[in-house]
């Protein structure tokens, strides 16, 4: 077994470990904090797969702002910390989650599993005849090469090169641009006379709602029977 | 298993199984938990696998092109768009409801 395997182990376990742990803790901070873990072991993947650059992104796209963001926001909704973590439906999704890594396993795994969809009805009609046999049956073309030196350069070109990816790279800024606005925009404090006028709008409902509520508790049926019956007599 | 197209010692299909994993465990965050912050680790966590897959096939299949690298790119600016946003929809529902579970949004339910 040689040293980038071992690293590979150690990372696989950190990530899906930490990943376990983001999905099943009730305490949401630390769930935050092991995220980051998860993220950085995804970044060590990208190192192994002779990837420097998108390595760092990783570390200062996710840990550096996203992370960030989300232990920002765990910390902003604190009284929401005492709540059940999972609900209902947990168990019926955690068999779902379960057969999807199995089926994935299986087709992708090295077991490779082959299942032939010509024969099927529908689902044959929906894929080429020559890919019909979709699940684990195509084999990959593996190029065995070396990452070129110039990866980073070419990218980079690729990026602004209007045969290749210049309009989805446009089409990405314009979306950041409205993100930005759009964030500020949801997540703006209103002013404070906005605000008071909000809240005593909601009081003067729950005022109304407790008073529709009011009669019903405070005049049981008991004591008119009682009357009633004090009145045959 | 394939270790004759194993790079660094490694085949492809490790890469692939930790990834599968990876989505899974994200799927089931995203579906049982009860607090919308930890949906949205959840949605993290399989944007992450997607891009692990990514340049997995990138490395092994066509390190030259620079395909899988956009693609991949994308994915990040797209997940740190939408942490964003969904971020300060969480904030702002928090603000005017007091609650970050998404059973109790039914404002616009009829």
């Amino acid at each position: 077994m040689t040293l980038q395997q071992v690293i590979f182990i150690i990372l696989a376990i950190a990530v899906i470990g930490s990943a376990l742990f983001v999905v099943t803790t009730s305490n949401l901070f630390r769930g935050a904090l092991m995220l980051i873990v998860a993220f950085f072991g995804v970044a060590g993947f990208y190192v192994l797969l002779d990837n420097g650059l998108f390595a760092v992104a990783q570390v200062m796209i996710y840990i550096g702002a996203i992370s960030i963001l989300i232990i920002f926001s765990v910390m902003l909704t604190r009284g929401m910390q005492a709540m059940i973590p999972r609900n209902a439906q947990a168990g019926s999704v955690a068999i779902a989650a379960a057969l999807l890594f199995l089926i994935l396993l299986l087709a992708f795994g090295p077991f490779r599993l082959v299942v032939d969809l010509s024969g099927v009805p529908i689902l044959s009609a929906l894929f080429r005849t020559e890919s019909a046999r979709v699940l684990g049956g195509v084999p990959w073309q593996f190029a065995n090469r070396e990452v070129p030196e110039t990866y980073i350069a070419d990218f980079g070109r690729a990026l602004v090169d209007l045969n290749q990816f210049l309009l989805p790279f446009l089409l990405v800024a314009f979306l950041v641009d409205a993100v930005l606005a759009g964030a500020i925009y949801i997540a703006r404090q209103r002013k404070p006379a906005e605000v008071i006028a909000e809240r005593e709008a909601i009081a003067k409902e729950e005022a109304e709602e407790l008073a529709a509520l009011q009669p019903q508790p405070t005049a049981p049926t008991l004591p008119q029977g009682a009357i009633a019956s004090t009145a045959d007599h | 298993m394939g270790l004759q197209n194993a790079i660094n010692g490694i085949p492809l299909e490790w890469y692939l199984i930790v990834a599968a994993a990876l989505f899974s465990i994200g799927l089931y965050g995203v579906l049982a938990r009860k607090n919308a912050v930890a949906m949205l680790m959840g949605v993290e966590l399989m944007l992450n696998s997607v891009n692990l897959n990514l340049l997995a096939f990138w490395r092994y299949l066509a390190p030259e092109s620079a395909a899988g690298l956009a693609f991949a790119a994308f994915v990040f600016v797209v997940a740190a768009a939408e942490t964003a946003v969904g971020l300060a929809l969480i904030i702002a529902v928090y603000r005017s409801l007091k609650s970050v579970d998404p059973e109790t949004l039914t404002q616009l339910k009829l």
